[in-house]
C-alpha cells in the first residue's frame, strides 16, 4: 500500500489548479472529488507492484501545476518527424491546442475534434469513453491525475465503414511545468485509421507530462498507433494508454521511447471478443542518466484472440530501463494465442535493464510463449565482423545499431521510422563510425 | 601488385597448443603453407579442425598455451582478428553468423575498404563496387534480393556458404581458410563454391580447405593433404592420401600416429 503523506506528495497543491478548466459545474465537482480520492490513494511508488522499477522519488520537488501559456521559440518542433506537408498535423503545447503550429492540411473531412470542446458540451457520465476508474486501483492513478487536470487533446471518432487514407499526426510539446493531454480515439466497425503521436519537450525544460489515451475499436476495425517519445534529459513523461478491441479488430502499437529524465509507458489492451488481435512492438532506450520503462497488460477476455509483443531494450551509460509485460488469459478464452519477446542490450557496466514477461493462464487449449534475454553484444557476431576487417569500435556500434534497427523497421510510415532512427543514432556510442552503413 | 612470389612461406605454424574452456584441443600442431598452394586439412569430427581455423583467424576466447604462428613473416598470434583480416587472411565460417539489421552490401563494402586502406589504396567507387558485386554474384548464382538483405539473415545453409565465398572473392585474400565450406551443400552448390575457390587460385595466394569429406577435393585439387587428429597433423601427403582416407577411414592414421 502506498501511504505517502499528503504534505510531501507530488500531488499536494494541485487543487488550486482546478478552477479555470473547461466544462461546467458538474465537471468541476467531478474533478474536485476525483482529486480528493487520488490524494487519499497517493502517487504510485516502487512499492506498488506495477511500478516496482520506476524511480518515482524523482518527482519529489517537481512542479506538477499545469503550465501557463508562454511564448515559444521558433524552432520548437524541429525534432518532430516528417515534413508537415505529408501529414495533417495537430499540435498541443502543454496539453492545449496550438492552432499556429498545426497544419490541418486536407483535413476538412477528418473526424477530429478537441477534448476541451467535448468537456464543454458534456457532463461526467455522458462521455462515450470514461476518463478514469477508481484511483484505489494503482493502474488508475495516472489516468485519474490526467482526468483531473486535462484541458484539451485530440478526439478522433471514425464512423463505421470508413477508411482514412492519410496518417494523422499529433504532436505534444512540453515547455516546462505540468501538461495533461487527453486523447480519445474511437474507430467504428470496419474502419481503419493510422495515428502518429510524437511527444517532445523543449531542450532543458523541467516538464511533467501525464498523458492519457482512451481507444475503442469496433468490430473488424484497424488502428495503427505509432508513438515517438523524445523528451529532454530533465523532463518526465507518463503515457497511459487503455485500449478495448472488439471482434476481429486489430490494434497495432509501435513505440520508440527514448527516455526523458524519467519515462514510462503504460499500455493496457483488452481483447474483448473472438478474433480480436493486438500487436505491440517497441524500442525502450535509456542512456545518460535517463530512465525509460514500459509496462503492458494484455487481457484475453474471449477465445480465439491473439496478442504479439516484441520489445527491444537498450540501456547505455547509467541508463535504466524496464519491460514489465503481463498477459492474462481469462477463463473460457480457449484457442488464445499469445507471444512475448523481450531482448535487451546493456552497454556499459552501470547500465541496467529489468525484463519481466509474465503469463497468467486460466483457460485450456491455448498457445502462449514468452522469452526474455538481457546481455551485452553477441560475441559471435562481433568476431564475425572483426574477421571481415572492421574496427572493434565500428563493429560494436554496428551491432548496436542493428539491434535497434530490428525493431525500428516495424515503425510505419517510413518518415517516422527515419526520424526515430536519426534520434537513436545521435545517441549511440561511436555513431559517427556508422556513416558507411546508414543509408 | 603484391611482392609475394610463388613458393614464399605464407603461414608457418609450429607446436601450436590451444585450449578451449580449459580443454586441450590442439596439441603441438605444425603446418607450413606456401604461396600458390592449396592445402586440405582433413580429420574426424572433434579433431580440432574448426579450432585451428578460428584460432588462426583470431578468436579471442581460444587460449594459445604454446607454439607460434607466423603469417607473411609477422607474428600472427600478436595481431587482433581485424588486423589479420586487413593483412589478407580470410576465414570462411563453418556456421556463418546471421546479423539482422546489418546490410550485406554495406558490410562487404566496409570490409573491402578496410583491406584497401591497409594496402594504401583509395576507397572503392560505389558504382564500380556494385558492378563488381553483381558480376561475382552471378558467378555464385546468387539472387539479386541478396543485395537488400541483412547479413546471412534468413539464408539457407547453402546460401550462407555461397555468401562466404562471395565475400572471399570480393576481398581477394592472400590466405583463405575455408572451414567446412562444403558441409551441407548439394552437388550443384558444391560445384558453384568450388568454381569460386578455383577462380581465386593464383601464384601469390594460398587456400586452406578444412573438410571432413574428400568430395570437395574432386573439384578443388589440393597440392597437399593433411590428417588432423588428436590435436596435431598426424600424416601429410598428396591428393592420393585423401582418396585413401575415403576408402579406409581415419582409424589407420590414428593407429599409425599412436605407434609412432
Amino acid at each position: 500500500m502506498s501511504a505517502s503523506p499528503q504534505a510531501t506528495s507530488p500531488l499536494a497543491g494541485l487543487a488550486t489548479a482546478l478552477p479555470g478548466l473547461p466544462g461546467g459545474a458538474a465537471w468541476a465537482e467531478w474533478r474536485r472529488s476525483a482529486l480528493e480520492r487520488l490524494l487519499a490513494a497517493g502517487f504510485p511508488t516502487p512499492r506498488d507492484e506495477p511500478w516496482k522499477y520506476v524511480n518515482t522519488r524523482l518527482l519529489g520537488r517537481r512542479d506538477l501545476a499545469p503550465a501557463p501559456p508562454r511564448p515559444l521559440p521558433t524552432d520548437s518542433l524541429a525534432a518532430a518527424p516528417a515534413p508537415a506537408a505529408l501529414f495533417p498535423r495537430f499540435v498541443f503545447v502543454d496539453g492545449r491546442f496550438n492552432a499556429a503550429l498545426s497544419h490541418p492540411l486536407g483535413s476538412g473531412e477528418l473526424p477530429l475534434s478537441r477534448f476541451g470542446e467535448r468537456l464543454e458540451a458534456s457532463t461526467p457520465g455522458s462521455l462515450a469513453l470514461p476518463l478514469a476508474g477508481d484511483p484505489q486501483d494503482v493502474d488508475e492513478r495516472i489516468r485519474t491525475l490526467n482526468a483531473c487536470l486535462a484541458a484539451d487533446g485530440p478526439v478522433i471518432v471514425v464512423p463505421a465503414g470508413s477508411r482514412i487514407a492519410t496518417h494523422l499526426h499529433v504532436v505534444h510539446l512540453a515547455t516546462g511545468g505540468g501538461a495533461y493531454p487527453r486523447t480519445q480515439i474511437i474507430v467504428g466497425a470496419g474502419s481503419a485509421l493510422n495515428v502518429v503521436e510524437t511527444h517532445l519537450s523543449l531542450g532543458d525544460a523541467e516538464a511533467f507530462v501525464a498523458a492519457a489515451t482512451d481507444i475503442r475499436l469496433g468490430e473488424s476495425a484497424n488502428l495503427t498507433h505509432t508513438s515517438l517519445q523524445i523528451h529532454g534529459a530533465r523532463s518526465v513523461l507518463f503515457d497511459d494508454v487503455a485500449v478495448s478491441v472488439a471482434a476481429n479488430a486489430r490494434y497495432q502499437h509501435r513505440l520508440a521511447a527514448l527516455g526523458g529524465q524519467l519515462g514510462r509507458v503504460d499500455l493496457r489492451v483488452a481483447l474483448e471478443a473472438p478474433g480480436a488481435r493486438a500487436e505491440l512492438a517497441g524500442l525502450i532506450f535509456a542512456d545518460g542518466g535517463r530512465e525509460q520503462h514500459v509496462r503492458t497488460l494484455v487481457e484475453h477476455r474471449a477465445g480465439r484472440t491473439q496478442s504479439d509483443q516484441l520489445y527491444r531494450g537498450v540501456a547505455a551509460e547509467r541508463g535504466r530501463g524496464s519491460y514489465d509485460g503481463r498477459v492474462v488469459v481469462h477463463p473460457g478464452a480457449a484457442k488464445t494465442e499469445s507471444r512475448q519477446s523481450s531482448r535487451n542490450l546493456l552497454l556499459g557496466r552501470d547500465a541496467a535493464f529489468e525484463s519481466r514477461p509474465q503469463l497468467e493462464i486460466n483457460a485450456d487449449d491455448v498457445k502462449c510463449s514468452h522469452g526474455a534475454t538481457t546481455g551485452t553484444l553477441d560475441e559471435q557476431m562481433l568476431f564475425y565482423l572483426l574477421t571481415r576487417g572492421l574496427e572493434r569500435d565500428t563493429a560494436k556500434a554496428l551491432l548496436t545499431y542493428a539491434f535497434v534497427r530490428d525493431v525500428l523497421r516495424r515503425v510505419q510510415p517510413a518518415s517516422v521510422e527515419r526520424a526515430a532512427e536519426q534520434r537513436v543514432l545521435g545517441r549511440l556510442p561511436a555513431a559517427e563510425l556508422l556513416k558507411e552503413f546508414v543509408a | 601488385m603484391s611482392n609475394i612470389q610463388q613458393g614464399d612461406i605464407l603461414l608457418e605454424v609450429h607446436g601450436l597448443t590451444v585450449e578451449v574452456q580449459r580443454r586441450k584441443i590442439l596439441d603441438g600442431l605444425d603446418l607450413v603453407v606456401r604461396a600458390g598452394e592449396v592445402h586440405a586439412i582433413m580429420g574426424p569430427n572433434g579433431a580440432g579442425k574448426s579450432t585451428l581455423s578460428q584460432v588462426l583467424a583470431g578468436r579471442p576466447d581460444y587460449e594459445v598455451k604454446a607454439g607460434t604462428a607466423r603469417y607473411c613473416g609477422e607474428d600472427l598470434l600478436a595481431l587482433p582478428a581485424e588486423e589479420r583480416a586487413r593483412r589478407g587472411l580470410f576465414l570462411g565460417f563453418q556456421y556463418p553468423v546471421e546479423i539482422p539489421g546489418v546490410n550485406n552490401v554495406y558490410l562487404l563494402k566496409a570490409a573491402l575498404n578496410a583491406r584497401r586502406h591497409h594496402q594504401g589504396l583509395p576507397e572503392v567507387d560505389a558504382f564500380e563496387f556494385l558492378t563488381m558485386i553483381r558480376d561475382k554474384m552471378k558467378l555464385m548464382q546468387m539472387d539479386e534480393s541478396f543485395l537488400s538483405r541483412g547479413v546471412n539473415e534468413g539464408f539457407s545453409g547453402g546460401e550462407k556458404k555461397r555468401n562466404e565465398i562471395l565475400q572471399m572473392m570480393v576481398l581477394e585474400p592472400t590466405l583463405a581458410i575455408l572451414d567446412e565450406t562444403d558441409s551441407g551443400l548439394d552437388i550443384d552448390a558444391l560445384k558453384v563454391v568450388a568454381h569460386g575457390v578455383n577462380s581465386l587460385r593464383r601464384a601469390d595466394r594460398a587456400v586452406v580447405l578444412v573438410t571432413h569429406y574428400q568430395r570437395l577435393l574432386d573439384y578443388i585439387v589440393p597440392d597437399q593433404v593433411h590428417v588432423l587428429a588428436h590435436g596435431k597433423i598426424l600424416k601429410s601427403g598428396d591428393r592420393s592420401l585423401a582418396l585413401e582416407l575415403e576408402k579406409r577411414g581415419y582409424d589407420w592414421v590414428r593407429a599409425e600416429g599412436a605407434a609412432a
